[in-house]
């Protein structure tokens, strides 16, 4: 590796590394879709069936493909996408429509997507305005779902309704789109293929009876349920380039770096912790990614060290780096508010009594801090109110005066602690104060 | 080509057939087969009394029909009220069809069709056109009484006169064949009574057919008669080509529920017609459909009311919209078996007739026609849980009293159809109505009153119009004036309104609907029970109609579990639909016998009922588990179902150091949380209370310590 560097110029390393960068950002980052999904053989295989049925055979099916978030839900559907566009027979029956539950909000902002993807707007022009006056709601499910005419099972193309985070769906009014899509899909109208994606797994019971009863009951489960071993293989497909990389010298020597960091103790433990805390591959890229953003010209692979780094910063506590940045006084103040914890067993508690809490501390064991004036206190207060590290109570009226609004800390012990660990330059008797049993 | 004419005689026709070693002799009071315009389904009739006008020529016979299965129209099958068995026939009470039939010879050389099991006819009801009478089996054993005048049959006494009154009646194909085989076949006991034929029986008149009910059949008459007139005493077998069975799919039953049927019926073989011709094979003739063919020179043509199903409903024309393009490529065929059988489990397919409903469809369908007779209006609520078949009877009903209109049994008129959940506002019910009633677009309230005004006042020429209400529970609002006016117009006099609502709950109208709208809805209600298993069983069998696809044994299984459930149909046709892909996917192994057995409808059934939970709890990643232990460890703590994450995460750490794992930062530990509450394995409070969101599980504790424990 380094011998390759000094024999080559820099200009084709820095040309591969632009291109490593480019090639696994598009993995990590647009989700590209690997050639087969892996692992979910049997589930693709399903539903590209389903679907295959549906766009060639005009038979109307609906499904819910339901899996913990990050497992791989939209990359199954869009392999099967793919593959399914494949087939010329498919590719020019088959009209998408993909809703999201998060975008459209409501059946009529739903209905104005559905009436644009497939392009009924400009013969519909004037009924969408109609529409949006005076609620025509069944016309344009109407002109969605085609006319209602015999033998137009055969003849009018399958619909593919892609309803993203089915569960906000079933949120709408009455369910009336979810209604209507799976009744068209139980009845001899236009061919229609509900493909309901969602991470709730008690999804059907968000359904009413009548819109259950016409759901078909498919559901496509992604669980993960890889191993260890499986999650260190797709680190390394992740991370290794492919076969038909330009610079093959380079590739090789890439993935063999790959390899061997792949086998480091050090890296296989830190995966292994990634691993326990979530299967999810998102996270996973997330980690990759940072890992990624260390090679640079000088240095052009990963090292376990690079690897460890990215590692302790996806797992490091928010709330304990936000204490970092925080001023002595509102330290202190925080220290005094976990006391009062202690002594109240989580009682909320009011500026007030922080604040003698603080006096106390000060009488008794500081020599190296001072009082502050009230107001003082009160910024700081304030400051970490802000912040979110301490919240009023729910249903605390506004009207009290703010010195004895009642509060509660937002923080756990356990964070405070590391946090004084590694506050710079904090204060011995402070760091004693926190750590004494009582105030 | 006649080689003899029957001897004349009141007593016995006797036919003699080429090829054949003796004459064959008709005796009143055997059956016979006659050929019709349907090579399968000859008519059955039983001679009654053989009369000769005179002339040598010609014999006349006076016969009691009995009517095939297939020949009674569908719209009145419902009231049979069960399945009936493709030998089943009927004895027939009609009015409208003369019992003479001139039985000629005609000479045929196509081969008898009938195989052995289609020889023995059964009879246990009789049909008038309009209801089923269990049939006085003292008519059909009557051994000796021809022509009895105290019988059902009026027209035995006009039958005697020595008007010509004849039928053309022809005798079917093939009789060689089933002479040939009456020698080897055995004959039957005695109870059987067998009847004599030729094959060699010529059709003389070459007839006017006046009384015909269906223009095809008309017009399938008129070949024959020309054919008949051609061929005058020729050789016309070969006719018969041209005529397809055409409800031959109607005749589907299952062996099994005829023996259930005949075992309740009390019936025994007395009852039983065996219809022989020669000795132990069946005779077919070939006659004028028994209702209509029949000739008759003196009497008028009469109209027959029975009713007919056209396949594929008048609907009313849309207007033209922009709609989806037309596929560019047809749609595929189903190509095997189990795609076929696919393809009719679907639940968009409807069927020719809906099994288990005839008693609900006979209610339905007398209630409105009752109105659309009277020109009154009524209103009916119907009920049931979904998937019961509730709307599917409707527009079964519907079909029917279209069909019966459009024959000019009833008067015409209008059906409308709303539906509560495909409308975004109670008040567009009126649009919706007023558009399908009058084409007008109209805003609510101006339709409310344009409604108003039409049911009000008395118009000339006024149709019925029958209004179908679907999931009537969402037109509901505060001032329940929706409601209120749907029912009130039926009572109006001049409305001549049929308002038939559908929804889900029994007590709809005492839970929602204020006294004077409920009181206008009346107490006609009918309430849809959920199917049984055999209910079910039956659906799919009669979906899937012959189609061998399933094991008997697994449709049970998938009968009973989804009957134990819900007794919704549409279940039961998604999982079979699933069982037969599973199967298509499984055929790997040679052993199976490429039908869907009980291996596959489980393997549906688990993958439809089932509950995820514990696959995708045991699926979960280890801090995952562990977090979901630590909240079972608080709650057990606690003696509550509930508790913060603060107090859940201390559990958390103590078991992270008991596993030896390193302990996790609050934010991954709260990331874990959230990734459970996502699942909706924990139910949660809003995420930005941070450690002090309050956990639940949505789980039963048990389940979670199952999982855990079984990985």
């Amino acid at each position: 590796m380094s011998k390759r560097k000094v024999k080559d110029v820099h200009r084709p390393i820095g040309e591969c590394i632009t291109q490593v960068q480019q090639i696994l950002r598009e993995r990590f980052c647009h989700q590209q879709l690997p050639d087969r999904p892996e692992g979910l053989e049997a589930q693709y295989k399903h539903l590209l069936e389903l679907l295959r049925r549906s766009a060639i055979q005009g038979e109307s099916n609906s499904v819910l493909i339901v899996g913990p978030r990050g497992a791989g839900k939209t990359m199954l559907l869009q392999c099967v996408l793919r593959d399914l566009l494949q087939e010329k027979e498919a590719q020019k029956n088959l009209l998408q429509v993909h809703l999201n539950g998060l975008l459209q909000t409501d059946d009529r902002i739903a209905l104005k997507e559905i009436t644009r993807q497939l392009n009924l707007e400009n013969v519909v022009g004037d009924k969408v305005f109609v529409s949006v006056q005076t609620e025509y709601y069944e016309q344009i499910l109407e002109n969605k779902t085609a006319e209602k005419s015999p033998g137009d099972r055969s003849s009018s193309r399958p619909v593919l309704f892609v309803l993203d985070e089915f569960d906000l769906f079933a949120h709408h009014k009455n369910q009336t789109l979810l209604y209507n899509l799976f009744d068209v899909s139980q009845s001899a109208q236009t061919p229609v293929a509900v493909v309901g994606v969602t991470c709730r797994l008690d999804v059907l019971e968000l359904l009413e009876k009548r819109v259950k009863s016409r759901f078909s009951h498919r559901q496509i489960h992604l669980l993960s349920s890889f191993g260890f071993s499986e999650y260190l293989q797709t680190v390394r497909t992740q991370l290794s380039l492919p076969d038909d990389f330009t610079d093959r010298g380079f590739a090789q020597d890439w993935n063999s770096s790959i390899q061997t960091l792949c086998e480091d103790k050090s890296v296989e433990e830190a995966l292994q912790r990634h691993f326990n805390s979530s299967k999810d591959f998102r996270s996973l890229h997330m980690l990759l990614m940072l890992c990624l953003s260390r090679v640079s010209v000088s240095k052009p692979s990963i090292k376990p060290a690079d690897l460890l780094d990215a590692s302790r910063l996806c797992l490091c506590d928010a709330k304990a780096n936000m204490l970092h940045g925080l001023s002595i006084l509102e330290l202190c103040l925080i220290i005094a508010m976990k006391h009062l914890n202690d002594v109240y067993e989580g009682e909320p508690f009011n500026l007030q009594m922080v604040h003698n809490e603080f006096k106390k501390f000060l009488q008794r064991k500081s020599n190296s801090m001072y009082n502050f004036e009230q107001p003082v206190v009160m910024k700081a207060f304030e400051h970490l109110q802000q912040l979110e590290l301490i919240r009023p109570v729910d249903g605390s009226s506004a009207k009290t005066q703010r010195e004895f609004q009642l509060m509660r800390l937002m923080l756990d012990h356990s964070q405070i602690m590391e946090a004084l660990q590694k506050y710079p330059q904090c204060p011995t008797d402070v760091k004693q104060w926190a750590m004494s049993a009582f105030g | 080509m006649i080689d003899s004419v029957c001897s004349l005689c009141v007593s016995s026709l006797v036919i003699s057939v080429e090829g054949l070693p003796r004459p064959t002799i008709i005796i009143p009071e055997q059956h016979i087969l006659i050929e019709g315009d349907d090579e399968d389904n000859p008519y059955v009739a039983k001679v009654i009394r053989l009369f000769g006008d005179g002339d040598g020529e010609q014999m006349k016979a006076v016969v009691q029909w009995f009517v095939r299965v297939s020949e009674v129209p569908l719209s009145k099958l419902k009231l049979l009220g069960r399945e009936p068995h493709p030998q089943e026939i009927f004895h027939y009470q009609g009015r409208i069809c003369d019992d003479e039939v001139n039985v000629k010879h005609l000479d045929s050389a196509t081969p008898f069709p009938n195989s052995d099991d289609k020889d023995t006819m059964y009879v246990k009801l009789s049909w008038d056109s309009k209801a089923f009478r269990v049939v006085d089996s003292a008519l059909v054993e009557s051994a000796c009484e021809p022509a009895s005048p105290s019988s059902q049959l009026p027209h035995a006494v006009s039958g005697v006169e020595t008007e010509s009154l004849h039928s053309a009646t022809k005798l079917s194909a093939s009789k060689c064949l089933s002479t040939k085989r009456r020698n080897l076949a055995t004959r039957t006991p005695g109870v059987c009574k067998k009847l004599e034929l030729h094959s060699k029986l010529l059709l003389v008149a070459a007839t006017l057919r006046s009384s015909q009910r269906k223009s095809a059949l008309f017009a399938v008459c008129l070949i024959r008669n020309l054919l008949d007139n051609q061929q005058d005493l020729n050789s016309d077998g070969e006719d018969e080509d041209e005529f397809v069975p055409s409800q031959k799919e109607l005749n589907g039953c299952s062996e099994e529920d005829e023996d259930d049927g005949e075992e309740e019926a009390g019936l025994d073989s007395e009852e039983e017609i065996l219809v022989k011709k020669g000795r132990g094979t069946t005779a077919v003739f070939r006659t004028p459909r028994s209702k209509q063919k029949t000739h008759s020179l003196t009497r008028t043509p009469r109209k027959n009311p029975n009713k007919k199903i056209m396949p594929g409903t008048p609907r009313t024309p849309h207007q033209a919209t922009p709609s989806i393009p037309c596929r560019s490529l047809p749609t595929r065929q189903p190509a095997n078996i189990l795609e076929e059988a696919r393809a009719r489990l679907h639940v968009s397919s409807v069927p020719e007739s809906l099994p288990c409903r005839e008693q609900e469809f006979q209610d339905i369908y007398s209630f409105v026609e009752s109105k659309i007779i009277d020109g009154t209006g009524g209103c009916m609520y119907i009920s049931g849980v979904p998937g019961t078949g509730k709307t599917a009877t409707v527009h079964e009903v519907m079909r029917c009293l279209q069909h019966a209109a459009d024959v000019d049994e009833i008067p015409t008129f209008h059906f409308i159809e709303i539906n509560g959940m495909k409308m975004t506002d109670p008040h567009q019910a009126y649009v919706q109505i007023l558009q399908n009633l009058t084409g007008q677009k109209a805003t609510p309230d101006h339709a409310a009153a344009l409604l108003d005004k039409r049911f009000n006042n008395p118009a000339p020429r006024k149709q019925t119009t029958v209004l179908l209400v679907d999931e009537l529970d969402l037109l509901w609002t505060r001032k329940q004036n929706v409601m209120y006016n749907l029912f009130d117009w039926p009572t109006q006099r001049h409305a001549r309104l049929v308002v038939l609502t559908i929804a889900n709950t029994m007590d709809l109208p005492e839970r929602i609907m204020i006294n004077r709208v409920a009181s206008r809805l009346g107490l006609t209600r009918m309430s849809f029970q959920p199917y049984s298993f055999k209910q079910l069983q039956q659906i799919i069998m009669s979906r899937l109609n012959k189609v061998k696809a399933f094991e008997e044994d697994a449709l049970q299984l998938v009968s009973r579990k989804v009957a134990a459930l819900s007794g919704d149909a549409r279940r039961c046709l998604d999982i079979c639909r699933r069982a037969t892909e599973i199967c298509e996917h499984s055929t790997t192994n040679p052993s199976a016998t490429g039908l869907v057995g009980m291996s596959h409808v489980m393997e549906a059934l688990n993958e439809m009922f089932s509950s995820a939970y514990i696959t995708a709890i045991k699926c979960a990643s280890m801090q995952e588990q562990l977090f979901l232990r630590a909240v079972i460890a608080e709650f057990r703590r606690l003696g509550l179902e509930e508790a913060t994450f603060q107090q859940v995460f201390v559990q958390h750490q103590a078991l992270c150091r008991l596993e030896g794992l390193q302990p996790i930062s609050v934010s991954e530990g709260l990331a874990v949380c959230q990734r459970l509450g996502a699942c909706r394995l924990l139910l949660l409070e809003p995420s930005r209370l941070g450690v002090l969101q309050r956990v639940r599980l949505n789980v039963s504790q048990d389940d979670v310590l199952y999982a855990l424990k079984a990985d």
